[in-house]
């Protein structure tokens, strides 16, 4: 479903991604982990096409990214760190806004549906957003990725910020999705959350991609240790 | 998607306070622009009508009358007020609303109202043209400068290029997201404006609306270009007023003192003088002992074959002074000709300077419209130089052909006086201020493919 094939991003001397190969099936939640400055963000923008590859190649669903990116946005849902969304709008009139930009539209019961299944409560539906927390927003998120049926699932540190509850359910949103065979590519700082809804681990530094495992194979206590080993060799 | 676009940023322009208050603010100005202008259009209105109905009643109140003594005590032509004035009222404040019609001199404009008022009126007035030129362009601006500069600062930028829409289709969305409001509220004061004013074409008024509509078609998608250009919405805001400076207060003042200073008018003095020293060259209706009447004398009384001059069929006295109306007519349009020149040059630089800003097409045509131009002012003092000379023409023939040479106490019947007929000045047609501004229309259109070109142009960078 999404492949990184000898993907390389350089800025002038600096190389942010170092030939780069991984390979999301669909329901795999893959989670990126790594410190500031890793290539996670690197990664994520060269399949959401923002930036462009210096070589090889960024695929979903067997076309190149940079070559059709129209293709792929129908294909694809991204969630950032932070989603920013448009305050003096409800949140069901953000869902309608952004939905309708990839050409979809909805009766607003459909809305009100999937607003629900991304677990927002029904009081919140149509207070405005300035109103809304962090997690309500990244809600919206989720909301936006099911209404564009999408197949792929680009994260950005979703979870950053969010209080244990809210990022707990998060991820459950996330594993609903995995059932629905949505493939997810996450980059996160959180371990935890990484071994517990991820499918599969990779370990990313300076630009490389330094270990890649599967989340059966590995505990927390383990997970931890090989992380901080990678960070501090 | 355009209009998905375009529905969403109405829905966030109603709902924010910002706009609310600027909206709220602007709608009261523009209210209260109306009414007070509707209020001195009115007054003045009032005082015009009384003013050319009394000059009237003065005239004709002479009774029987000596003609030339008629001549003498004059009248006046009045310019109607058009009723768009109210809405623009372009140089009617400087040029004056009445000509003193008298025998042997062609009077400037009178009752000028600039001369009335106080140095305060340097502030200028609130008319809705005023909120027109330079406060909806400002709304513009304060509406539109971070429009696509937010998106980039909160982020929504990176979603919105995820979901599929492509950068042209998102640019014209919010282009007529913030249109939209504007042209709602330029409508407001046109309908405003015509229930206020009675007995106007429509067809002026429409074009006037569509003129402005146009004005600030170019000035939202200029701002859209910057708010483009630009990932800061505070250097957006000082770029967009910078280019508002410059295009509605900077490039008018420039126009003006590069057209005075190419092709300067004479002044006053100069005027007069010139015009006294080629009538001395002439014949002076009163002076029967210059070499111009004593030439006249001859040349008359070897046409009607008579040895003297109170054997000519009319009065060679009334008849000298019919003609030296002629001449002196003839001079007066020389000079007035040679005005008209450079004010034909001056103009004809202004409309190539237009090309700097959208400002000055959009005031040019506005005035038009309204029949409040410079040229609005030359063709009724024109017109009522030819009532003058045609009123010299009647008055003179009657004295001539009534009275005998030297009979300075004949009186006129008093129904002479109503022979002289009231002085009327039209509007131009719908299609003669058109044609005369096919320039400005011209630059306006390019100056709106331009703009919209380059809004495609930089849509596609952002």
């Amino acid at each position: 479903m999404l492949h990184a094939v000898n993907l390389t991003k350089k800025y002038q001397e600096s190389l942010a991604l170092d030939n780069l190969n991984l390979s999301i099936e669909p329901g795999d939640i893959y989670c990126l982990l790594g410190a500031n400055g890793a290539g996670k963000s690197t990664t994520i923008n060269l399949f959401l096409n923002f930036i462009a590859p210096t070589s090889g190649k960024a695929i979903i669903n067997q076309i190149e990214v940079s070559k059709d990116p129209q293709a792929i946005k129908k294909l694809i849902a991204y969630i950032p760190e932070n989603l920013v969304l448009y305050n003096e709008l409800s949140g069901l009139e953000n869902l309608e806004y952004f939905v309708g930009l990839a050409g979809m539209k909805y009766h607003e019961d459909e809305m009100v549906n999937f607003l629900q299944e991304a677990g927002l409560q029904d009081e919140a539906f149509k207070k405005r957003v300035k109103t809304y927390s962090k997690g309500m927003r990244q809600k919206i998120g989720v909301a936006m990725a099911i209404a564009k049926k999408a197949r792929v699932l680009l994260l950005d540190e979703p979870t950053s910020g969010l209080d244990p509850k809210a990022s707990n359910e998060f991820s459950e949103l996330l594993l609903r999705l995995s059932q629905q065979n949505v493939a997810t590519l996450m980059a996160t700082h959180d371990l935890f959350r990484a071994k517990e809804t991820g499918t599969d681990i990779g370990i990313m530094k300076s630009g490389k991609l330094v270990e890649q495992l599967s989340t059966e194979q590995i505990n927390h206590s383990d997970l931890e240790k090989l992380y901080l080993n990678h960070m501090n060799s | 998607m355009i209009f998905h676009v375009a529905k969403k940023e109405i829905k966030e322009t109603f709902r924010s306070g910002q706009f609310k208050w600027m909206f709220g603010i602007v709608a009261i100005l523009s209210l209260v622009a109306v009414f007070i202008s509707h209020k001195h259009w009115q007054e003045k209105n009032l005082q015009r009508e009384q003013a050319q109905e009394h000059a009237r009643e003065l005239w004709l109140a002479q009774g029987a009358t000596n003609p030339h003594n008629a001549a003498h005590y004059g009248t006046y032509a009045f310019k109607p007020q058009f009723p768009l004035s109210l809405i623009d009222p372009g140089v009617e404040k400087y040029t004056g609303i009445s000509i003193f019609l008298e025998a042997h001199s062609r009077n400037e404009a009178d009752n000028v109202a600039a001369a009335d008022q106080t140095g305060l009126s340097r502030f200028g007035d609130l008319t809705p043209d005023f909120i027109l030129l330079f406060i909806v362009p400002l709304m513009i601006i304060a509406l539109g400068h971070h429009s696509i500069t937010r998106e980039k600062e909160q982020g929504t930028i990176r979603i919105i290029k995820t979901q599929g829409i492509s950068n042209g289709q998102l640019v014209w969305g919010k282009w007529f997201g913030n249109y939209i409001p504007i042209a709602l509220l330029t409508t407001f004061l046109f309908i405003l404006a015509a229930v206020f004013i009675q007995d106007f074409n429509w067809k002026f008024l429409a074009t006037m609306w569509l003129v402005y509509l146009v004005y600030f078609a170019i000035i939202n998608a200029i701002t859209l270009v910057v708010s483009s250009l630009t990932s800061n919405s505070g250097i957006s805001l000082v770029m967009l007023l910078t280019i508002w400076i410059v295009s509605c207060l900077a490039v008018p003042k420039i126009a003006s003192s590069y057209t005075n200073e190419k092709y300067p008018y004479p002044t006053r003095q100069e005027f007069e003088s010139a015009v006294a020293e080629d009538k001395k060259q002439g014949i002076d209706g009163h002076d029967p002992w210059s070499e111009a009447s004593k030439k006249l004398e001859q040349e008359t009384l070897k046409t009607y074959q008579v040895n003297r001059l109170e054997d000519l069929p009319f009065n060679f006295d009334a008849f000298r002074m019919q003609k030296g109306e002629e001449h002196d007519a003839e001079i007066y349009f020389k000079h007035n000709e040679k005005l008209r020149e450079v004010y034909q040059a001056q103009s004809k630089v202004y409309k190539n300077l237009a090309f700097l800003s959208p400002f000055l097409p959009t005031r040019f045509m506005s005035m038009s419209l309204a029949n409040t131009d410079y040229a609005t002012h030359w063709n009724f003092a024109d017109l009522a130089e030819k009532h003058r000379v045609e009123m010299q023409r009647i008055l003179n023939d009657n004295f001539a052909e009534n009275s005998k040479l030297g009979e300075w106490n004949y009186r006129a019947d008093a129904s002479l006086l109503s022979e002289v007929p009231d002085f009327q000045f039209d509007a131009p047609k719908f299609n003669e201020v058109m044609s005369s501004n096919q320039s400005n229309l011209l630059i306006l259109t390019v100056w709106l493919l331009f703009s919209f070109g380059l809004l495609f142009f930089v849509s596609t960078r952002i």
